[in-house]
């Protein structure tokens, strides 16, 4: 049992937070807290790549200097780098859609004065 | 890899998602991100994905939080209680997250352990990137020379990515009916009575060009450290946002004007490509490094492969921190440039 809580712990909580992410940006009414919720459902796709590179004591991906002559580098010593880099850009590129997501959200928000998708559907309606 | 630290950490990642999307006031919400943020910082460390770990403190704590800051001055921080008719919607969303819930949890059984040194992924081209990396392009920051290398396309077109979200968010806030996206107004740059704190001021004043040298030493020593175009870009871009905030907006838009900026990140992401093309010019495939050997005195072909990767990383930097400055600046003062935080 122990050993299956710790092979597959991290994966459950992945999914429970794109769970939790998802459910944010269909349910939530205020349109700011579905920016949040499209925010938690990237990190959980960011843990579920990070988890997937993870090695059981894996030192961090910089390789050490050979500094006499060339030593054997043993790949089971490196987490598996490639994850990272996948992640780290995915990261970056987020911030790019975060902006664009709240400017769209202050445009709404000068023509209805509401963040409140209700509220806004009434206006639009009307 | 410790693996009690990691079910505490995963814990407490859950509980602060949960009161982020419950907490019924904005401000509070994101600053709960911010915390949840800094805690996936840990896991990332936690796990050895140090340049990860790094990228997200300074782009998911730090610039993510300060732009929902933002946009909660701009607007209303109120969330409505209480919801009429929400029901649907509700049960819609729980269902729809309950069934891919479930299909993962399903799926989850057919993955290899976590921290399985064998795992599939682990099993095809990493080893040779980790094997490799030092003969080729003399970096032994394994996740650099992937990154701006082995992998080089990938990064270009991300960096292509950030600039179209800058210019879609000033499609978005400057080109309107109304706005038309004409010039920058001049405002003489009034002091704010009873709002300035000598303090604060005083001390970001005299930060800022020591965390812009630390900016340039995270993209300088990227090679040999986590860090590189991206963390460096985004500290830098942060130095102007601290100066936004501490002083006024007026003082960061009239220096580090919109144009500049623009020109920035395209010459940023013209390094990047032109960097790909010279290797073309040179008689090498797109982005091969190894050819600037024959321009660049005294380099090998390896040694011209880690400063190409270089000359890359400053233009995702520069890329990277003249998108920063445009999003937050529109979005703090509604795309107007006159008043921020």
């Amino acid at each position: 049992m122990e050993a299956l809580l710790i092979a597959k712990y991290n994966y459950w909580i992945y999914i429970i937070i794109m769970m939790i992410g998802l459910y944010a940006m269909l349910a939530k009414n205020n349109l700011v807290k579905k920016v949040i919720g499209m925010g938690i459902f990237q990190t959980g796709i960011i843990i579920f790549y990070v988890s997937v590179g993870a090695k059981k004591d894996g030192n961090i991906p910089i390789v050490e200097h050979a500094t006499s002559g060339h030593q054997a580098i043993n790949i089971l010593d490196y987490t598996n780098p490639l994850p990272h880099v996948l992640m780290l850009t995915a990261i970056v590129v987020s911030v790019g859609t975060l902006g664009v997501a709240l400017a769209i959200a202050l445009r709404i928000y000068n023509r209805y004065q509401s963040l409140e998708e209700d509220e806004i559907l009434e206006q639009i309606n009307d | 890899m410790i693996w009690q630290f990691d079910i505490i950490l995963l814990t407490l990642i859950v509980l602060c998602a949960l009161f982020t999307i419950s907490i019924k006031d904005l401000l509070g919400a994101a600053i709960m991100f911010g915390a949840y943020s800094f805690l996936m910082c840990l896991l990332w460390t936690e796990m050895g994905a140090v340049d990860v770990a790094f990228t997200e403190a300074s782009v998911g704590a730090g610039v993510s939080t300060i732009l929902f800051l933002a946009i909660v001055h701009r607007s209303t921080r109120r969330v409505k209680v209480r919801q009429r008719g929400r029901i649907f919607y509700k049960g819609l969303g729980l269902t729809a997250s309950l069934m891919m819930g479930g299909l993962l949890f399903y799926a989850s059984s057919d993955f290899p352990a976590w921290g399985d040194p064998l795992a599939p992924a682990s099993n095809h081209v990493s080893p040779y990137y980790l094997l490799h990396t030092l003969a080729d392009t003399a970096v032994p920051n394994v996740v650099t020379s992937v990154l701006a290398d082995y992998r080089g396309f990938d990064t270009m077109f991300e960096t292509s990515v950030i600039l179209t979200a800058g210019l879609a968010v000033l499609i978005v806030l400057r080109l309107d009916g109304s706005r038309t996206g004409g010039p920058v107004r001049k405002m003489a740059r009034p002091i704010a009575k009873g709002y300035e704190d000598t303090i604060i001021r005083f001390i970001s004043r005299a930060m800022a060009p020591f965390l812009q040298l630390f900016a340039l030493y995270v993209l300088a020593h990227g090679h040999h450290s986590p860090g590189g175009g991206f963390q460096g870009g985004v500290i830098l871009g942060a130095t102007f946002i601290l100066l936004a905030i501490s002083y006024d907006l007026q003082l960061v838009v009239q220096t580090f004007t919109e144009k500049t900026a623009l020109i920035l990140a395209n010459i940023g992401l013209l390094i990047y490509s032109g960097t790909g093309a010279l290797c073309l010019l040179l008689g090498h495939n797109f982005l091969d490094y190894a050819a600037l050997a024959k321009i660049i005195p005294g380099a090998t072909t390896v040694t011209a492969r880690s400063d190409g990767i270089m000359m890359v990383e400053i233009g995702v930097a520069l890329a990277v921190m003249s998108i920063i400055v445009i999003i937050y600046t529109n979005l703090v003062s509604d795309g107007t440039y006159e008043k921020g935080l």
